[in-house]
């Protein structure tokens, strides 16, 4: 950066990267910063951060460029790989002693923009090596799995390519990239011999990088061609200024030339009145010339000149952004919004607090779970069958597999988990389900009132359901039921203009044996949606 | 009041029973005996006599022998291996055959075969039938059929040595014997109770007011019992809030204070309303910060807004109002797919684009979200969020710093704040903000932003947009002092009949 800062300047410094500071080790003399933004992948580096805090403190100012001088070299690219994994970019760094800290750092950065950016390596792999070891031409190709063998990094045996992905821990990982093509990428030297195989796996003998090398040679291949020329571009500007001589790759697609690295910078338009409106800031030209030269861009007339390693202004709002930044969002003066407006909740809010109160009234607890569960809970311990549930295709535990459909299993769980505490327990949730009909989808707002004691029985809920509705004012009937949770003859289910909304009953020994429950417990549940809908009716 | 005429009209029917009982030092049998009052009421008299100081009482401990329901089944019967025995009086049999002459049960047999081979009564011949071989020790009446004889309970020290390793061989079976400790008392009466059984103790007072005795008036000119008003009592538990959801009205009722109104969206959402609508590109690494739930059934929507679905895909294509927009070939099928809500902003574009919106206009929801993510301290598999956005022309980032402010005011009670830049794929510019609450120090209360023109256009809105958020789960766990995040949705009772309103 040429510049030292105090370990408390680290935490304001972090901010202009949208990052944390995570910690400062004062024995190594490490920072780490943790940051925020997946778009930004310059800033996964060491040289990236530096780059932008030497703008910020005004050790540099505007755009910088990196010299970059003409190679002789090239990669050919054949017409096989345009199916697979049609992109490449490639230079040649010279010139540099490398240690083990330098090469740590770069496969930080290799291995974050591949994980990230790149999807997984999928849309972006890269790969170094030790230039000496490489006689160009370099061939780009396309082969069948078992027609190409090579030793891969980290093994002393040769494999053909499906032995590798079959076999070697990166083919496992990365494997299902290629699953669905007949054959395989890989770059050959001028002598036949194999650099790697992307985006799984280098070769033991030519792909890497190792202390003491001071010549290397970037390739990056991918997907979608602007990330692979941006990846370039973001390794050029780290290693030019880690102290290399860089030289251009010539990269011959059937079709067309390119050299590489790309190092062009789009230019973006913005207007004084686009400030004026995202920000609040009136700023002369000369400000905003300063404030966009501190971050890295040049400013021209309001054209702005984007660095090549930066793909993510999409829009002028995007560099405004970074003016904002660079100002200080600290020395921005904040305004209060003016204009009237009156709040209002959702009209079933108010009707669900006037239930839950009635219900508190009535000495119940309340509760609140999950709105994941799971089947067994849902129906199998309570003796039901399930009639419709929305599931998870990816569940990461079966104990969250599906959303919940119904609320007294809940309360079953928490008397489970309750049997030494005293009793009466009377608890009850409200909240939201979600019921499947075939493809079709609803949520709704339930509550179900539990009590369970020596003493708990149908009369009890009934009495809480003939309160509940009294209060509310809604008339309803129940009609005996037969539902497999509830003790038979001591069942019903309760409708409101002629619409079945609930039930209430004494729960069956078994469900209570199922959930270890040793208190006979007495439950009532409704559908408080349908009871809302009614109540707006009445009104 | 003298103090005397106080204990007089404390004492409790019970108390009254047993104290002139005290002549001596007596034990609880004894004062059952005379008093002809349970067990469990002497006990309760004597305590409460001792808590007065009328009484000393000294507990002591010590073991009883009680048969078990074995037991006394075999005390009413014979033991197994008697049984077995009397089987094969009239010669060898096979197991089988002196199970089903017996009626003992798989255990009892195994046992009696084992105690019966081991005095060397029984032998178990190679053509497998099985024969008395020495009657002697069974001849007469069995160690331990004699200790089942004895009347129970029994005082363990009152056993001799042999009869304490009968014991000892009957404890090792199943339910036949078990010894309990007994905790027994033993008063004697002290000056203060004599004084008291002096002064009389056949007052007549009330001791429950009934509605006979209030519409009657047979209480007027009598005294009621006094109560040891430090006695303890029995816990009740009210019925309450849940604590968390407690916390979260509470926020609902500042927004709605400060203007906002409410906003939902269902829990089933498509990818369309939970990311693509956002401007959230399908295939880019700004997706990855939310994993997923996927639904099974139905995988896909079919009630998607195509108008809506082609500009948003165009937005994203090539852009709009000046973007160049992300490059990529948008995915028309994917948008449909039914996903579980993993953000609450998913509910912002459907709001956006609806012809209910009002502009100017300030917007909340709270509502539960789902993501691919372990359960831990610090990760449910769901929560709550809370967050809105607030449209209007003209207004700009120095607002959304203002709105910030607001909120530090009204959620951390504070007006040092720290506003740093962050990123929300979404928002163009995005910002953090942190409030240094009174007592609990910095703490990140959300993060808001600019919506990006990229994904309010194609919504129909060209007035600037302010979204925010506010971090709920965290702000509630410090509000409510809890470490745990589970403990937000806590199924311990004991918890949430104490944890503190605040």
């Amino acid at each position: 950066m040429g510049r030292r800062i105090s370990e408390t300047s680290l935490e304001e410094m972090a901010t202009y990267c949208k990052g944390e500071l995570g910690r400062y080790d004062k024995k190594t003399d490490e920072v780490t910063f943790e940051l925020d933004d997946t778009n930004l992948p310059y800033l996964w580096s060491v040289e990236g951060i530096a780059r932008l805090l030497r703008g910020i403190l005004g050790v540099q100012r505007g755009l910088q460029e990196i010299k970059v001088s003409r190679g002789k070299y090239s990669v050919e690219v054949d017409l096989s790989v345009s199916g697979v994994r049609p992109f490449i970019a490639a230079f040649v760094a010279k010139g540099k002693k490398v240690d083990s800290q330098f090469i740590k750092q770069l496969v930080q950065l290799q291995e974050k923009f591949c994980d990230g950016y790149g999807r997984k390596r999928q849309k972006v792999s890269i790969g170094l090596y030790s230039y000496k070891r490489i006689k160009f031409p370099v061939s780009y190709k396309a082969a069948r799995p078992e027609s190409v063998r090579f030793v891969p990094l980290g093994f002393s045996e040769e494999m053909d390519l499906s032995e590798i992905i079959e076999r070697h821990p990166k083919g496992k990982d990365y494997g299902w990239i290629l699953k669905d093509f007949i054959s395989y990428p890989v770059l050959v030297d001028g002598n036949g011999s194999v650099l790697s195989f992307p985006p799984i796996i280098n070769s033991d003998s030519l792909g890497k990088v190792e202390e003491g090398d001071s010549d290397i040679f970037f390739e990056v291949t991918g997907t979608d061609e602007p990330s692979v020329i941006l990846a370039a571009n973001i390794f050029a500007y780290a290693l030019s200024e880690r102290g290399f001589e860089l030289f251009t790759v010539e990269v011959k697609y059937p079709d067309r030339k390119l050299v590489c690295p790309v190092l062009r910078s789009e230019t973006m338009r913005i207007t004084r009145d686009q400030v004026r409106g995202l920000l609040g800031l009136d700023l002369k030209d000369s400000e905003l010339k300063k404030l966009l030269e501190r971050f890295g861009y040049s400013f021209n007339d309001y054209v702005v000149s984007i660095p090549p390693y930066r793909a993510d202004i999409m829009h002028p709002f995007d560099v405004i952004e970074d003016v904002a930044i660079a100002y200080g969002f600290w020395n921005i003066p904040s305004k209060e919004l003016e204009s009237y407006s009156s709040g209002c909740s959702l009209p079933v809010v108010g009707f669900i607090d006037r239930v839950r109160e009635i219900v508190i009234g009535l000495g119940y607890q309340e509760l609140m779970s999950p709105i994941l569960s799971n089947k067994a809970v849902l129906y199998d311990r309570m003796c039901t069958k399930d009639v419709g549930t929305v599931e998870i295709d990816n569940y990461m535990s079966e104990l969250f597999s599906v959303v919940r459909t119904w609320l007294t299993p809940m309360n079953m769980e928490v008397l489970s988990k309750n049997k030494h505490v005293d009793f009466p327990q009377m608890i009850f949730e409200q909240g939201l389900v979600t019921e499947r009909d075939c493809e079709k989808i609803a949520d709704y707002e339930k509550i179900s009132i539990v009590s369970s004691h020596s003493g708990a029985d149908f009369t009890e809920a009934k009495q809480v359901l003939e309160y509940l509705m009294r209060q509310l004012g809604i008339s309803f009937e129940i009609r005996e039921a037969e539902l497999g949770f509830l003790i038979p003859g001591r069942a019903a289910e309760v409708f409101v203009s002629r619409r079945r909304i609930g039930f209430l009953g004494e729960i069956s020994p078994q469900v209570l044996e199922n959930w270890g429950i040793e208190m006979p417990v007495a439950a009532l549940e409704l559908n408080v949606s349908a009871l809302f809908d009614v109540s707006v009716k009445n009104d | 009041m003298h103090d005397l005429e106080r204990l007089r009209l404390s004492l409790h029917p019970l108390e009254r029973k047993v104290l002139p009982l005290l002549t001596g030092i007596k034990g609880i049998q004894d004062l059952v005996k005379e008093s002809g009052l349970s067990d469990t009421e002497v006990r309760r008299a004597l305590q409460w006599l001792g808590g007065k100081g009328l009484v000393e009482v000294n507990e002591s401990g010590y073991l009883q022998v009680n048969l078990d329901s074995n037991g006394l089944r075999y005390a009413r019967e014979s033991l197994p291996e008697r049984r077995f025995v009397v089987a094969l009086k009239s010669g060898a049999l096979t197991l089988d055959d002196v199970r089903n002459k017996s009626g003992l049960s798989d255990e009892e047999m195994n046992i009696s075969v084992g105690i019966l081979r081991r005095m060397g009564v029984i032998e178990i011949g190679k053509d497998l039938l099985v024969r008395l071989v020495r009657e002697g020790p069974v001849s007469g009446e069995l160690d331990s059929e004699v200790f089942l004889r004895k009347k129970f309970p029994l005082l363990l020290s009152s056993l001799g040595e042999h009869e304490k390793k009968v014991l000892d061989g009957l404890k090792s079976r199943k339910g036949i014997v078990r010894v309990d400790e007994v905790k027994d008392m033993r008063a004697s009466i002290l000056p203060l109770g004599s004084d008291v059984l002096k002064a009389g103790i056949d007052v007549d007072v009330i001791d429950r007011v009934t509605p006979d005795i209030i519409k009657s008036g047979s209480w007027k000119g009598k005294a009621f019992r006094r109560y040891d008003i430090h006695s303890n009592v029995p816990r009740v538990f009210g019925g309450r809030k849940q604590h968390y959801r407690r916390f979260l009205e509470e926020v609902r009722q500042k927004l709605l204070s400060m203007g906002f109104t409410e906003m939902n969206g269902p829990i089933v959402e498509t990818e369309f309303w939970n990311m693509d609508a956002l401007f959230m590109p399908q295939f880019h690494s700004a997706r990855d910060i939310h994993d997923a739930y996927y639904v099974k059934v139905p995988k896909y929507s079919s009630d998607l807004p195509q108008a809506l679905v082609s500009k948003v895909k165009a937005a994203h294509e090539h852009g709009v109002a000046g973007s160049r927009g992300w490059r990529y070939s948008f995915d028309v099928k994917r948008t449909h797919r039914h996903v579980l809500r993993t953000q609450d902003t998913s509910i912002s574009p459907r709001i956006l684009s609806s012809p209910e919106l009002r502009v100017p206009g300030k917007y909340f929801q709270m509502v539960r979200c789902f993501r691919y993510d372990v359960i831990d301290a610090t990760h449910l598999a769901d929560f709550n969020q809370i967050g809105g956005f607030v449209v209007e022309e003209g207004i700009n980032f120095r607002h959304l710093i203002g709105l910030l402010r607001l909120f530090a005011r009204e959620f951390a009670e504070t007006d040092e704040v720290r506003v740093v830049p962050a990123y929300f794929p979404f928002t163009e510019p995005s910002a953090a903000v942190y409030a240094k609450h009174p007592d609990m120090g910095w703490i990140e209360l959300g993060g808001s932003g600019i919506f990006r023109p990229e994904m309010t256009h194609p919504l129909g809105v060209k007035a600037p947009v302010i979204a925010w958020g506010i971090g709920v789960e965290r702000l509630g766990m410090f509000r409510l002092g809890l470490k745990d995040i589970r403990q937000l949705f806590s199924h311990d009772l004991e918890f949430l009949r104490s944890v503190k309103v605040v």
